[in-house]
């Protein structure tokens, strides 16, 4: 009895120890583009890479709203998140933050239009009168960019659809369309190449409407304050990563990058002007 | 002779009512898009067959039952928490501006005029704390404290805060004022008059008051989760949205159990209020749950942090609010309207049809089997209906009209079946010994006798629905919510700000019209 009571209140002040450390940690976060299981399992791999790299406890914090990933960024809760190219110009327009790194695919991103196949639409234009989903209303290539796009086809999509919803998440938006819920929608190009590679999407059900030009979109940036040295050990852990190293090409898989390459905030003015004329910014 | 009738004789002039107000009703189903021909569409039974045959097998992963174990104590600790802060807000908001306590009224002295000015704007605040929903405060205070168990705690405090304080103060007032009064003129101060002649005679039924919101507080607390505030709702929220039939049904189960074991906790404290040693151990109890609470949910708050100055950051970027959204407003407030309207009237229809059988009419196996389905329809709140609904008719208001069709016959279903049960068998019975038929007996002799409370019971409701409809687009489900969810997005602070305004003006202008309505019938 004696000892249980010792190994107990042993094991009570080696927790409590513990949790007082003050230990370095790095926060990291994610737009909820994707369940958020989801994002945990693929960051799990590259969290213990960078701990290994920057000798330092790296944290994920799982969060399910876009807009929440922004301001917690903005106020200083978590260090690092995963944006989009939209939720980066909101961030970087309401504080200060630094993008780091991006995908080599990020630069020429692009999202698609799709159609259920029973409305039998040929062009866009087919779709006046139906109904249309976009992803997150946060989202750059589930909002943002299509809607841009579609404006510079004389398209304003509150007057020229029936009616426009947002189903919150790329994949989402297929199920949707898919089901008939509504009609068309668009979504993030990356999101509908692995649905169609994984047979997810019923070929005979949805169709391939429209692409868009290519912009630039997802990146990892950290907050403005965070320690340069800091800032500069991240990028270098990223750019790092090799593809032809199987451990490296694990981690770069599970993002869905071949390898990632420095960025800039110039790289972002084009969705700044996007987002300005689309009237998203006011 | 009865029996030479065997139709209904007053059956023109009620399908032509019937037939008027379906007429009235029309612009509600355009403007809500709510097609019940949608529900019939063999296309859209198949997906909601597709999602419901996917509930079975119920996810019953080790990992994931203990996520939802870990919730669901965050969310009753949320409750506990959040209603000893709403306490604490809103008994010193009801000394301060309870009648019961003001000195003019107590030893009839001329009314201060600080005072009274004073009573009027914290009345203001209250009415400010109280017309903005539980959710809305969550949705804003996730973006103003960040994540977690946090800004639920905060959004039950200040909205139920707002809440107590309205009904501590009544309570007060409707205690017999004579001991008060006659202690205040022997020379008592006024915390003389409160502790020794109102609060001994007020306080089981604030105390019964307190349990009842901690239950309606676990309810907004598992749905809180949907807009990022943590709980099993933010569990379910992930689910919904990735469509995992196993995982929803697990939840929806729990949730159930949820609500009703807070149910029947606060039923059998509210009952045991009569006696004394209840009255004393009941606060003990409470005290010991809120110390329990904030013990559970310490680590997380310790961990996101308080930051004051981004809070009032936060709150600065909403003024001034938006002055150009008067057409957007007005469509969202008529949507919102028409929302609540229909959903009632269905709600309405559904809810007299299920309380014949709820009401022990077709036998006991009936009767449970109804009841059973009146209580899921009623456990499961509208939100978390509406995020299912959208589901089974797609995003927009129509999802909104079912969702506040389904949970109000529930509540409907239910409050009518107690008033068939409690109203008296005779003049029916009287009836079918005489010759009449069953449906016309009970048309003649026992529905004119529950119809008016019928009427009160749905107008009540419509008045709650209204309420309710403006914060369901927070899931997709149409109104004003939907467009308040969109600004925040967006950070369009300002446009926010003047949606919220809205939402204030409408449960006021509600809760002004009801009273009147009230203080008419009374």
């Amino acid at each position: 009895m004696k000892t249980l009571k010792l190994t107990l209140a042993t094991a009570l002040l080696a927790v409590s120890a513990l949790a007082s450390a003050e230990e370095a940690v790095l926060k990291v976060s994610a737009i909820p583009d994707e369940a958020p299981t989801e994002l945990q399992r693929k960051f799990a791999p590259l969290g213990q890479y960078l701990e290994k790299e920057l000798g330092m406890k790296v944290q994920f914090v799982p969060v399910t709203d876009y807009a929440a990933v922004v301001t917690a960024l903005n106020s200083d809760k978590i260090d690092m998140a995963w944006l989009g190219g939209f939720t980066f110009v909101q961030a970087s327009l309401h504080g200060k933050v630094v993008p780091l790194v991006q995908r080599e695919e990020d630069s020429k991103f692009t999202a698609k239009f799709i159609v259920n196949a029973a409305v039998g639409a040929k062009s866009l234009q087919d779709l006046k009168g139906k109904s249309f989903a976009f992803g997150s209303a946060s989202s750059t290539s589930g909002h943002l960019m299509p809607r841009y796009f579609l404006q510079k086809e004389g398209i304003k999509p509150e007057t020229f659809f029936k009616n426009v919803a947002y189903s919150g998440a790329h994949d989402a938006t297929v199920a949707w369309v898919a089901s008939g819920k509504v009609d068309a929608g668009a979504l993030n190009a990356s999101v509908w190449e692995k649905l169609v590679q994984s047979g997810k999407v019923d070929g005979s059900k949805v169709k391939l409407l429209a692409t868009t030009p290519p912009f630039y979109d997802y990146n990892w940036t950290v907050r403005g304050n965070l320690d340069k040295k800091l800032q500069a050990r991240i990028s270098a852990a990223f750019l790092k990563l090799d593809p032809k190293n199987p451990q490296d090409k694990a981690i770069l898989d599970l993002q869905r990058a071949s390898r990632f390459i420095p960025t800039k905030a110039d790289n972002y003015k084009g969705i700044e002007a996007a987002a300005e004329a689309a009237g998203l910014l006011k | 002779m009865l029996s030479s009738h065997p139709r209904d004789p007053a059956r023109w002039p009620r399908l032509l009512t019937l037939l008027l107000c379906l007429a009235l009703l029309a612009p509600s189903f355009s403007l809500t898009q709510f097609n019940p021909a949608t529900l019939a569409n063999p296309d859209s039974w198949r997906t909601m067959a597709g999602f419901v045959a996917g509930f079975f097998p119920m996810a019953l992963q080790a990992d994931f039952l203990r996520d939802v174990a870990r919730e669901t104590i965050t969310t009753l600790a949320s409750a506990t928490a959040g209603i000893a802060l709403a306490m604490l807000l809103g008994a010193p908001l009801a000394l301060a501006t309870s009648h019961a306590l003001q000195r003019h009224l107590l030893g009839g002295e001329r009314p201060a005029r600080l005072a009274g000015w004073l009573a009027s704007l914290l009345r203001g605040l209250m009415v400010i704390l109280r017309g903005i929903p539980e959710i809305v405060w969550a949705l804003l205070l996730v973006r103003a404290v960040g994540l977690g168990s946090l800004p639920a705690v905060l959004a039950i405090g200040l909205a139920y805060g707002g809440m107590l304080a309205k009904v501590y103060a009544e309570i007060l007032e409707s205690q017999t004022p004579g001991l008060a009064s006659a202690l205040y003129l022997q020379g008592a101060s006024r915390w003389q008059c409160l502790l020794y002649g109102l609060w001994p005679q007020a306080l089981p039924e604030l105390l019964s008051y307190s349990v009842y919101r901690w239950e309606c507080a676990i309810r907004a607390s598992a749905v809180m989760g949907f807009v990022g505030a943590g709980g099993v709702g933010q569990l379910l929220d992930t689910s919904l949205k990735m469509l995992n039939g196993g995982e929803v049904s697990t939840l929806l189960l729990v949730f159930l159990l949820l609500v009703s074991l807070s149910e029947g906790i606060s039923l059998l404290s509210r009952r045991a209020l009569g006696s004394v040693t209840a009255t004393r151990m009941l606060p003990a109890l409470g005290l010991l749950a809120v110390a329990a609470s904030v013990l559970w949910l310490w680590p997380g708050w310790r961990d996101s942090g308080f930051d004051s100055s981004a809070i009032v950051r936060f709150a600065r970027d909403f003024f001034p609010p938006a002055s150009d959204m008067l057409t957007e407003i007005g469509h969202g407030m008529v949507e919102t309207l028409a929302m609540s309207g229909l959903g009632s009237v269905l709600a309405f229809m559904a809810g007299a049809v299920l309380a014949m059988p709820a009401a022990g009419r077709f036998g006991t196996a009936a009767k449970w089997l109804s009841r059973l389905l009146l209580n899921v329809l009623r456990g499961v709140p509208d939100l978390l209906w509406a995020s299912i609904a959208v589901l089974a008719v797609g995003l927009g208001p129509a999802a909104g009209v079912l969702a506040l069709a389904l949970h109000t016959t529930g509540v409907l279903g239910r409050l009518f079946a107690e008033t068939l049960e409690n109203a008296d068998p005779e003049p029916e019975l009287a009836l079918q010994q005489a010759g009449a038929g069953r449906l016309l007996a009970f048309a003649y002799g026992q529905l004119p006798t529950v119809f008016s409370q019928w009427l009160a019971y749905t107008l009540y409701r419509w008045e709650n629905n209204i309420r309710s409809a403006t914060v369901l687009g927070i899931v997709g489900a149409g109104g004003l919510g939907q467009q308040l969810y969109l600004a925040l997005s967006l950070f369009q602070q300002h446009r926010a700000a003047s949606l919220i305004i809205a939402m204030l003006l409408l449960s006021w202008a509600v809760e002004q019209l009801s009273r009147y309505c009230r203080q008419r019938m009374g």
